[in-house]
C-alpha cells in the first residue's frame, strides 16, 4: 500500500534519511557545551591519557543493549559497543561498523526500499581480539526477533527476511515492506558478538550481560554494584579515539549530592538528570567548569482523558488553556530554563511548526468561555453543566517535586475560574501501568518524547487506532480521535519527500493545537556541566544519553 | 466503641483505682509536660488555622522562600510561597488524626486478637501468635513501604496501613497478660458460673488487662506519628497539597542549604508531639505500674 | 536441646512461609508492574511490553507464579532481578556488606555509649545526670531518624563543612580513614535510638543487680566497689541485653533503610527503595526474606545465648 513513493526516504541527503532531522537552525538552539567542540584549539593526545568520572543519578545495570533497559544504561552501551552507523547532533548518519551509511545512491538500499546491502569494515576487532564480521551483524538482527530472547523492541527488525551473509564484510536482507524509520532504529542498534553471546544457552541471563564485550572505544573492566562502573581505553579502536585511559561512571542516587560532587570536583562530568534548575545560577558562577542549558526532546503537557465528560467540550479545554499560567510556572518553578511551546514536536526538529497561535494567560477569557458554553458555578463555586461538575483528578508520578509544585499552582489557578482539581499522585510503577495505558486517569501532567525513534511519525500517540482503552496498541491514552489527523498521519507515513512530508506534520500540529487533547506547556531544558579541561563533549538531541561521543572526549 | 464501654465498666467496678492512678500520674512531671504540650498542640491545630491570616494552601510564587521571623510569615514560606505556620497547623491536624486513628484501629485489633489467642491458647493461640511473629519479622518500615507503594495514598489508606503494621505488639502484650490471668480464680469462677466465652474475655479479662493496653496505646500514637512521617518523607505517604508533618519534610533535603527552615520547623513539631506522647506513656506506665516491657 | 532446636526450626520455616505469602501477595496484587516504567520509552510499543511480560511469566496466575518462585527458592535459586537479570542473592550480598558495616559500627557505638550512660545513671540514681539521661533517651526515641540526619548534615556538612554529606567513600580515595569519615554521621544517627534503648535497659538491669543479695554480700565482704561493679553488675546485666540485641534487629534494619536514604549509603535499605520503585519483585522478595531470616536468627541466637550463659533458664 505504501510502495509507490517509498523510495525517496532512502536517498542520501541527510534530511531525507533522517527521522527527526535537526535543521541548520538547531546549531543555534543548541550551544556547544565545550564552547567550540571539535574545532577547539586544544587537540587530542596521541595516546589515551587520564581518567574521566561521569556522574549519573540512576544506576546503569543492563549492559546487553537489546534487553529492556532505561536511558542511563545506554551510556555504557555507547562506550562499549558500536552500531552499524550512528546519528550526530545535526541528524546526519555517520558510518561506524559499516563502511558507509547505506543509501539508495550508493546502492546500499534498493529504490523501492526493500533490499538492503551493508558493507562492513574489515579492520574491527572485538575486545577479546576476535575479528568482527558480518556473522555478528546477522546474529544481532536475528537475536532481536528470537522468540526466546526478551528483546526490548522489535519494530522494524520484524520486517527483515532473507538475511544473508554475502561475505565477512557484507550482509544483505529484504524488508517485508518499506519502513521509513528503520535507519533511525538501526542507528540505535548496537552489534553484539556472536562468538560470545551466541554460545550462551540462555541469552537472557548470559554472563555476557554482566561483563559485556564489544567493539567500542572502551573495554569493560568492572562494576561495583550500587556505586560505579569502570571502563578502560580500547587501544585497538577502529575509529577516532579513545583519548582517555579510564572512564568511570559513578552512580550518585541523589541529585543534590550529584551536584555537590560536581561542585567539589569529585566528578568531572555531570551526567543524566544533570544539574537541577535551582542550581543553575550558582553552577554558572563556579570556576573551572563549563555549564550550559541544553534543550531535550521531551515536551511537558497537561494531558486530558478525552472520554471524560468534563473534557468532551472544546470550550472547556480552551478555557483551561487560557487559565494555565505557563510563564509563571517556567519562570518561578523552573528558573526560566525551559522554552514554552505550542506543540508536541521539539523545536529543533525539521518538522516543527513555528506558526502556531501563542497561548495567552487570561482568566477573564477563560471564565467567559465557560460562561458562554453554559458551565455555571454551583453553590460551592464549582461550575456545572448538565449534571457534570467541572472537577477532575490530576495525576503525576509521586516524588517529582517541581512538577508537584506546578500541579498545586495549576490547581489554585483553576479554582479561580470555578474548576476543581483533585491531586492524586501515584508511584511510577502504578502510574504508568494500567492507570495510564488503559486511560483510567482524568488528567495528568506528563513529559513525553512523542517521537518514535527519531522519526516525526507520531501515530503511536495521536492516531485514533492507538488507544489501548479502545482496543488499540499504542500510546494514545488521551483517547484523542480526529479523522483528519488520522488521514494526515497515514499520508505522512507514506509520503517520503521531506518537504511534502513536512506539510502533513505541520498541519497535524495545527489541528492538535486547535483540538487541545493536551495543553502543551514547555519543552524540557537540561543544565549540563563538565570541568573546563574536558574537551569534545557535544550534546546530541537525537540520542538519549550524554556519553554518545565519549570516544572523542579528552583532557586539554 | 466496645472499648469505651469497658472503660466505663472498669471505672465503676474499681473506683479507687482511678483516683490513685491519676494522683500518681499528676506527680509525674514529664508526663504532665507531655499532656500539656499535646493539649496545646491539639488546640492550636484545631483553632490556630482560623486565627492565622493565611491559608495553608494559598500559593504566592512571588513570596517563595521567605525566611522565618521576617515579615508577615512567622515560620517563613515554602517553595510555593505558602505560609509555613498555617501549613504546620493544618499538617498537625492530619498527622495527629492519622496517629490517633491508627492507634485506635491497631489497639482494637491487637487487643481482640491478643485476648482470643491468650484465652483459647492451644492450637488457635499458637497459630494466631505465629501470625503475629510473622508480621513482626518484617521490619516495619519495609512492610509499610511495600504496601504504600502500591496503594493510592490517602490519609485513610495511610492510617489503615500504619494500623496494619503496628497492632502486633499490643497483641503480644495482651496475649501474655491474658495467658497469665486465664487460670486465676475469678476466671475459673466465671467459667463455673457458665458465663459465655465472650463474656469472660471481654467483661472479665479485658478490664484486668486494661493498664498495659492503655500504655501501649499511648506509645502507639507516638509511633504512628513517626511512621506517617517516615512514609511521607520518602514520598509514599500523604500527598500534597494536603500537608502533613511528614510530607512537609519531603523535598526539604533539596533546600537544606538555601532554606533550612523547611526541614527544621516540621521536624521539630514531630519531635515535640512524639516526645510528649512518649512522656505520657511513660507516666501512665509508672502510674499504672504496668508490667509491660519498654520498647 | 536438640528437640528444642528442631522445634524452633520448624516454627521458623512456617513463619518464613507466611512472610513469603504475605509479601508476595502485597507486591503482586497491587496495580502496575515491573514493566510499567518502560511505558513512555520512545520506540517501545505496547506490543513489546505485552510480549516481554509473557516471556517473563508475569501473565501467569498468581499462585502459579508464587509456587514457581518458592520452588526455585527451595532449590537455592533466589531468582533474578527484573532490572538487570543478575541473581538476587548476588545483588543482596553486595549491598548487605554496606549495611552490615553501618549496622555493626552503629551498634558498637550504641552498646558502648548506652552501657556507660545506663550504668552511670543507675549508680547515681536520681541525680541530675540520671534525670537528664532519662529525658534525653525519651527525646532520642522520639526524633525521626531522617530528620536528625538532615539536621546533622545541615550543621556538620553544609555549615561547618567538617564531614561529607553522604556516600560510603570518596571515589578514588577508598582508604580506611576515608571510610571512617563517611561512617561518622550515619552511624551516630542510626545509633541514637539504640543508645536510648540500651541505656534504659542497662539502667534497669544494673538497678536489678545492685539490689540483689550477692552484690550486697560482695560489698559487705569488703570487695572494692569497682570490682563489684565490673564482675557482678556488668556480668549479670549484660545477659538480658544480649536478648535485646537479637530482638532489636528489625528495628535496626528499618532504621538503616531511612538512614541510608538520607546519607545515600549503598546498602540494603537503598536497594529496597530502588527495587520497590522499579517493582523489581524478586529483589524485594529476596530482601524481605533475608530480613525475616535475620530477625529469626537474631531471636534464636538471643534465646540460645541466654540459655547457654545462664543454666537457670531452661529452654522448653
Amino acid at each position: 500500500m505504501s510502495n509507490q513513493s517509498s523510495s525517496t526516504i532512502f536517498r542520501p541527503t541527510r534530511r531525507q534519511t533522517l527521522g527527526m532531522a535537526i535543521a541548520g537552525a538547531a546549531g543555534l538552539a543548541m550551544p556547544n557545551l565545550a564552547g567550540a567542540g571539535r574545532a577547539h584549539a586544544a587537540t587530542p593526545p596521541s595516546a589515551p591519557k587520564g581518567q574521566v568520572i561521569v556522574g549519573f543519578s540512576q544506576e546503569p545495570t543492563i549492559f546487553n543493549p537489546h534487553l529492556v533497559h532505561i536511558e542511563v544504561d545506554e551510556g555504557i552501551h555507547f562506550s562499549v559497543f558500536d552500531p552499524l552507523f550512528g546519528v550526530d547532533p545535526e541528524g546526519n548518519f555517520f558510518p561506524a561498523l559499516a563502511k558507509e551509511v547505506p543509501t539508495v545512491e550508493n546502492g546500499g538500499i534498493s529504490a523501492d526500499g526493500l533490499e538492503w546491502r551493508v558493507k562492513l569494515r574489515d579492520d574491527v576487532k572485538w575486545h577479546d581480539g576476535k575479528p568482527f564480521t558480518a556473522e555478528d551483524v546477522k546474529f544481532t538482527l536475528e537475536l532481536l526477533v528470537d522468540p526466546k530472547f526478551m528483546s526490548w523492541r522489535r519494530a522494524g527488525h520484524e520486517l527483515i527476511q532473507e538475511l544473508t551473509v554475502v561475505s565477512p564484510t557484507e550482509i544483505s536482507w529484504k524488508m517485508k515492506e518499506p519502513y521509513a524509520p528503520y535507519p533511525s532504529i538501526l542507528a540505535a542498534t548496537f552489534i553484539v558478538p556472536k562468538h560470545i553471546l551466541g554460545a550462551a544457552e540462555d541469552k537472557n541471563t548470559a554472563p555476557f550481560n554482566n561483563a559485556p564485550i564489544g567493539t567500542g572505544p572502551f573495554k569493560w573492566v568492572e562494576r561495583t554494584a550500587g556505586d560505579h562502573i569502570e571502563l578502560a581505553a580500547n587501544t585497538d579502536y577502529f575509529g577516532d579515539g579513545p583519548y582517555l585511559e579510564r572512564l568511570i561512571y559513578k552512580y550518585i542516587p541523589d541529585l543534590t549530592v550529584l551536584y555537590t560532587q560536581f561542585k567539589t570536583g569529585d566528578i568531572d562530568v555531570i551526567g543524566l538528570q544533570w544539574i537541577t534548575p535551582d542550581h543553575y545560577e550558582e553552577a554558572k558562577a563556579l570556576g573551572g567548569t563549563s555549564v550550559a542549558v541544553v534543550p531535550a526532546a521531551t515536551v511537558e503537557s497537561l494531558s486530558f482523558n478525552m472520554e471524560r465528560p468534563q473534557f468532551k467540550e472544546l470550550a472547556v479545554r480552551q478555557a483551561l488553556y487560557y487559565a494555565l499560567d505557563k510563564q509563571t510556572i517556567i519562570d518561578a518553578l523552573y528558573y526560566g530554563l525551559p522554552t514554552p511551546t505550542e506543540t508536541y514536536m521539539p523545536q529543533q526538529s525539521f518538522y516543527y511548526n513555528p506558526d502556531l497561535p501563542k497561548q495567552e494567560y487570561d482568566l477573564d477569557k477563560a471564565k467567559k468561555l465557560l460562561d458562554d458554553a453554559g458551565w455555571v458555578p454551583g453553590s460551592d463555586g464549582i461550575r456545572v453543566k448538565d449534571g457534570v461538575r467541572l472537577s477532575f483528578k490530576n495525576s503525576t508520578t509521586a516524588g517529582n517535586h517541581i512538577r508537584e509544585q506546578a500541579q498545586q499552582f495549576i490547581q489554585q489557578s483553576y479554582r479561580d475560574i470555578g474548576v476543581e482539581v483533585e491531586i492524586s499522585n501515584l508511584p511510577p510503577a502504578v502510574m504508568w501501568g494500567d492507570y495510564w495505558v488503559k486511560s483510567q486517569f482524568d488528567s495528568v501532567v506528563v513529559g513525553i518524547n512523542f517521537l518514535t525513534g527519531s522519526d516525526p511519525n507520531t501515530s503511536d500517540y495521536l492516531s485514533s487506532k492507538s488507544s489501548p482503552a479502545k482496543g488499540g496498541a499504542g500510546q494514545n491514552t488521551f483517547q484523542y480521535a480526529s479523522p483528519e489527523v488520522d488521514k494526515l498521519l497515514e499520508s505522512g507515513g507514506v509520503e517520503f519527500e521531506p518537504e511534502k512530508r513536512k506539510q502533513a506534520y505541520l498541519k497535524i500540529q495545527e489541528i492538535v493545537r486547535n483540538d487541545l487533547p493536551f495543553l502543551p506547556m514547555f519543552q524540557y531544558a537540561t543544565v549540563r556541566g563538565h570541568k573546563s579541561g574536558v574537551e569534545g563533549i557535544v550534546p546530541n538531541i537525537n540520542v538519549r544519553i550524554d556519553s554518545w561521543d565519549v570516544a572523542t572526549w579528552y583532557w586539554s | 466503641m466496645s472499648q469505651s464501654e469497658l472503660l466505663v465498666s472498669t471505672r465503676s467496678t474499681q473506683p479507687w483505682w482511678r483516683s490513685r492512678t491519676v494522683r500518681r500520674f499528676a506527680r509525674h512531671r514529664l508526663a504532665m509536660f507531655g499532656l500539656v504540650t499535646i493539649i496545646i498542640l491539639v488546640l492550636a491545630c484545631i483553632f490556630g488555622p482560623f486565627l492565622l491570616p493565611f491559608d495553608d494552601l494559598y500559593i504566592d510564587l512571588r513570596g517563595r522562600f521567605s525566611p522565618p521571623f521576617t515579615g508577615y510569615h512567622f515560620f517563613g514560606t515554602d517553595p510555593l510561597g505558602r505560609d509555613i505556620a498555617a501549613r504546620l497547623l493544618m499538617a498537625g491536624r492530619v498527622s495527629l488524626l492519622v496517629g490517633f486513628a491508627a492507634m485506635l484501629l491497631s489497639t482494637v485489633f491487637g487487643t481482640v486478637l491478643g485476648i482470643v489467642a491468650g484465652f483459647f491458647g492451644g492450637r488457635i493461640g499458637t497459630v494466631l501468635m505465629r501470625f503475629v511473629d510473622a508480621m513482626l519479622s518484617f521490619p516495619n518500615i519495609f512492610l509499610l513501604l511495600a504496601m504504600a507503594a502500591f496503594i493510592k495514598p490517602s490519609p485513610i489508606m495511610i492510617t489503615l496501613i500504619i494500623a496494619a503494621t503496628s497492632w502486633m505488639e499490643i497483641a503480644r502484650i495482651v496475649e501474655a497478660e491474658v495467658r497469665s490471668l486465664r487460670e486465676r480464680d475469678f476466671v475459673v469462677a466465671a467459667r463455673m458460673l457458665g458465663l459465655s466465652n465472650s463474656h469472660i474475655m471481654f467483661r472479665e479479662l479485658l478490664p484486668n488487662a486494661i493498664g498495659p493496653i492503655i500504655v501501649a496505646a499511648t506509645l502507639t500514637v507516638a509511633r504512628a506519628i513517626l511512621l506517617e512521617a517516615y512514609v511521607s518523607f520518602l514520598g509514599y505517604g500523604i500527598q500534597p497539597p494536603l500537608p502533613s508533618w511528614g510530607n512537609m519534610l519531603n523535598g526539604a533535603q533539596q533546600y537544606l542549604d538555601s532554606a533550612p527552615w523547611l526541614a527544621i520547623v516540621p521536624g521539630a513539631a514531630i519531635t515535640l508531639a512524639v516526645t510528649s506522647f512518649n512522656f505520657i506513656g511513660d507516666g501512665l506506665r509508672d502510674a499504672l505500674d504496668a508490667r509491660s516491657d519498654m520498647l | 536441646m536438640f528437640r528444642y532446636l528442631l522445634g524452633r526450626f520448624w516454627q521458623s520455616l512456617v513463619l518464613l512461609l507466611l512472610v513469603s505469602v504475605i509479601g508476595f501477595a502485597v507486591l503482586n496484587l497491587a496495580p502496575g508492574g515491573p514493566l510499567s516504567q518502560f511505558t513512555l520509552t520512545p520506540g517501545m510499543t505496547q506490543a513489546d511490553l505485552d510480549r516481554i511480560a509473557t516471556q517473563m511469566g508475569l501473565n501467569r496466575p498468581l499462585p502459579v507464579q508464587y509456587l514457581d518462585w518458592l520452588g526455585h527458592l527451595l532449590r537455592g535459586d533466589w531468582g533474578r532481578s527484573f532490572r538487570d537479570g543478575r541473581p538476587v542473592l548476588d545483588i543482596i550480598w553486595e549491598h548487605l556488606l554496606a549495611t552490615l558495616l553501618l549496622m555493626g559500627v552503629s551498634t558498637a557505638i550504641a552498646i558502648f555509649v548506652g552501657t556507660c550512660i545506663g550504668v552511670l545513671g543507675a549508680l547515681k540514681r536520681y541525680s541530675i545526670f540520671d534525670y537528664a539521661a532519662t529525658v534525653g533517651a525519651m527525646v532520642a526515641l522520639s526524633i525521626p531518624t531522617f530528620w536528625f540526619g538532615l539536621i546533622a548534615i545541615y550543621i556538620f556538612s553544609l555549615r561547618l563543612r567538617w564531614l561529607p554529606a553522604g556516600n560510603m567513600y570518596t571515589i578514588g580515595h577508598g582508604s580506611l580513614g576515608d571510610y571512617a569519615i563517611h561512617l561518622i554521621m550515619p552511624s551516630i544517627v542510626l545509633a541514637l535510638v539504640n543508645i536510648a534503648v540500651w541505656s534504659r535497659y542497662m539502667r534497669t538491669a544494673t538497678l536489678d543487680v545492685i539490689n540483689q543479695d550477692f552484690v550486697r554480700t560482695a560489698r559487705a565482704k569488703g570487695l572494692r566497689p569497682r570490682r563489684v561493679l565490673i564482675r557482678h553488675i556488668l556480668g549479670n546485666a549484660l545477659l538480658p541485653m544480649i536478648t535485646l540485641l537479637g530482638l532489636q534487629l528489625p528495628t535496626i534494619l528499618g532504621g538503616a533503610l531511612v538512614t541510608e536514604t538520607v546519607f545515600t549509603w549503598p546498602g540494603m535499605g537503598r536497594l529496597f527503595l530502588d527495587s520497590l520503585g522499579y517493582s523489581d519483585y524478586p529483589v524485594v522478595m529476596g530482601l524481605l526474606m533475608m530480613s525475616a531470616v535475620l530477625v529469626l536468627v537474631g531471636n534464636l541466637a538471643a534465646d540460645l545465648t541466654v540459655a547457654f550463659v545462664d543454666p537457670r533458664i531452661r529452654l522448653s
